[in-house]
């Protein structure tokens, strides 16, 4: 492993996100000006911070789409305010046509043009996160209290839904479009099959999860929250249940982020010590790097197409680190 | 690392909630106050301090029937401890309709919040003028009373003084353990609503000494405290046992508990709080040159006296 470069942001790295063609790194931190970096970690653009501090941001149509606790999104020179809550981030649609921004009980939908009729005012619970369905651009996902709800762009009702009670504070859709897993505020992770339509509850976890990520094939399931790294094999006929998950230990901490890379499959994973762990799996097995880094990691983001992982830290230093 | 207060602040629609938080906002106490307010008023218009967010409920399906919190509050706290520029003080203010118990109850639910912050005081402003029409007609306004640890009897000035002194008895039969301040247009001494102190058993009784003793309410209201005052020492397992099944039987009627307790065998008092079916105790520090002593107070509702002081004399040791 090998250190390419470091900067640093004013305060806690909140998100990371490279551009599709891994030229340009945005890196939010929770307060302070947003900042864009190239692949050697020296800045070339800054955009100002939002009051009351930032959400997460988003490339979209080339530029960054950025969002904060002022209810703003700033994108290309615009700004939009779409209602009075605060925006906690702002995601892209797999095509790049849409940007999506969860407001309250809104779930807003913009194209280059501004606000869309895709948007949807009022659903019943407020928005706690959200997910594009990475294998239908025009499918959505919305989690908070009391379960999941799936729309299509255009139509007012969900095509689909998951209630179990309890809210969800995390969701990912796998790349394939077969899996939705969402991390809850207690201690558990739900999962749904969609073409078998039933819903998986996970539990047993030691503390809240507040991280998961799906491996670009989606056969793999990846969750932190304590210092022990779960990873479940999503593949089959039943996925995760009855299945025995790797469980990966080594951090001293817990975990805060994890991100698989969509080039080599390796998942980082990084906790609130510093310790960072790259884990490479093998047919039945896996081998994991450990690093011990400065400070307390809370952002990860692979490049899309090299072997290199961008780190946040909670001490607002960004590292790009190579692992070729 | 000492962990950051956080002040409720209550109130049925009109009261005055903020006129007060502008004053909160403006007046220079040399605090830096974050306030997260879900009713979107007069306030917040792109103000640097404060957040907007959607009520966002939920029920934690851990067991506990009324244990609803507030997802929104757990992610907007999330953040903003994880800023290197911390708060001194944060404010929340709830809806004029809401029941402020999944406020509270998020702070003894959440660990990492509970870590971290800790709920300093429920401020309820009560507005003189119409608050007898409203604790008739509406639920949520006698539980903003009950749940309160300050209160703002406000609009005084519209009100005669021996309407105030029935108010405030009125209220008294609510919530025996707030101290009620009177105000008109909610002018007060920011560190009396600011600076509440958290638990603090002690200076409720010191405000009003008399309020724990049996008899000394009215019940007016289906709204009442229940004080319950005993010395010697109590047996900690029996206490447990019957707290424990009191919170499982009439949780849901309950909404404060907050007790001092002498625990045979334990040198130091035993400071307890509860909301709802969630309870939660603490080392209250050693007992001085102080008498050892039980006292306990409930506000809820259909509390029955006589069988919470029967039930609490069979815990002492």
């Amino acid at each position: 492993m090998k250190n390419i470069g470091t900067l640093r942001a004013a305060d806690h790295i909140l998100h990371l996100a490279w551009t599709p063609a891994g030229d340009s790194l945005a890196i939010t931190p929770s307060t302070g000006d947003i900042l864009v970096a190239d692949a050697t970690a020296g800045i070339i653009q800054k955009f100002p911070a939002h009051g009351m501090g930032n959400g997460a941001s988003a490339w979209f149509h080339g530029d960054l789409a950025t969002c904060g606790f002022d209810g703003k999104i700033r994108w290309a020179g615009q700004e939009w305010k779409p209602g009075r809550g605060m925006i906690e981030r702002v995601k892209t649609s797999p095509d790049g046509t849409h940007l999506a921004a969860g407001q309250g009980r809104a779930l807003h939908i913009f194209d280059k043009n501004g606000p869309t009729d895709f948007s949807l005012p009022q659903l019943p619970d407020a928005v706690a996160d959200f997910v594009w369905n990475p294998a239908k651009a025009n499918e959505v996902a919305t989690v908070g209290a009391g379960g999941a709800r799936m729309w299509r762009l255009g139509e007012k009702e969900p095509f689909a839904r998951f209630d179990w009670g309890g809210a969800s504070i995390l969701v990912d859709w796998s790349h394939t479009g077969r899996w939705l897993a969402t991390a809850d505020q207690t201690a558990s992770v739900h999962v749904y099959d969609f073409p078998r339509d039933y819903p998986l509850h996970i539990q047993g976890f030691e503390s809240k999860v507040q991280a998961l990520a799906f491996s670009a094939d989606g056969t793999r399931l990846a969750t932190g929250g304590s210092p022990v790294v779960t990873v479940w094999p999503c593949t089959g006929k039943k996925g995760p249940e009855g299945a025995k998950p790797i469980q990966v230990e080594g951090h001293d901490l817990d975990v805060c982020a994890v991100a698989f890379s969509p080039l080599t499959g390796q998942l980082a994973t990084g906790d609130e010590s510093g310790t960072l762990l790259v884990i490479t799996f093998e047919t039945g097995q896996f081998r994991r790097k450990r690093s011990r880094l400065a400070s307390g990691i809370s952002a990860l983001a692979w490049h899309p197409t090299l072997p290199l992982l961008a780190i946040g830290h909670v001490d607002g230093e960004v590292m790009l680190l190579s692992l070729a | 690392m000492s962990r950051i207060p956080v002040t409720i602040l209550t109130g049925f629609l009109g009261a005055g909630k903020t006129t007060l938080l502008n004053r909160i906002l403006t007046e220079q106490h040399g605090l830096k106050i974050a306030v997260i307010e879900n009713e979107f008023g007069e306030v917040g218009i792109d103000h640097e301090l404060v957040i907007n967010a959607d009520e966002e409920l939920f029920e934690m399906n851990n067991g506990c029937i009324c244990c609803t919190v507030r997802g929104d509050l757990i992610r907007i706290l999330g953040n903003l401890m994880k800023r290197k520029d911390k708060f001194d003080h944060i404010l929340i203010e709830t809806t004029g309709l809401a029941d402020p118990g999944p406020v509270v109850q998020t702070f003894f639910v959440d660990e990492q919040i509970k870590e971290k912050l800790y709920v300093n005081g429920v401020v309820t402003l009560v507005d003189a003028k119409h608050i007898l029409q409203h604790i008739d007609e509406n639920d949520e306004a006698a539980e903003q009373i009950a749940f309160a640890d300050v209160l703002l009897l406000n609009k005084c000035d519209l009100v005669s003084e021996a309407d105030l002194v029935g108010l405030e008895n009125r209220i008294r039969d609510v919530n025996a353990l707030a101290v009620i301040h009177r105000t008109t247009r909610a002018d007060i001494d920011i560190t009396k609503v600011m600076d509440v102190g958290g638990f603090n058993l002690d200076r409720a009784m010191e405000v009003n000494p008399h309020f724990l003793e049996s008899g000394h309410h009215h019940h007016h209201s289906h709204i009442s405290s229940v004080g319950i005052e005993s010395p010697g020492d109590c047996d900690g397992k029996k206490l447990n046992d019957w707290l424990s099944k009191l919170v499982q039987e009439q949780g849901a009627d309950i909404f404060r508990m907050k007790g001092v307790f002498a625990v045979k065998n334990q040198t130091d008092r035993v400071i307890f709080q509860g909301v709802h079916m969630l309870i939660d105790a603490a080392n209250g520090g050693p007992w001085g040159e102080r008498p050892r002593k039980n006292s306990l107070v409930f506000i809820g509702r259909h509390l029955d006296r006589e069988a919470l002081n029967a039930g609490f004399r069979s815990c002492l040791a």
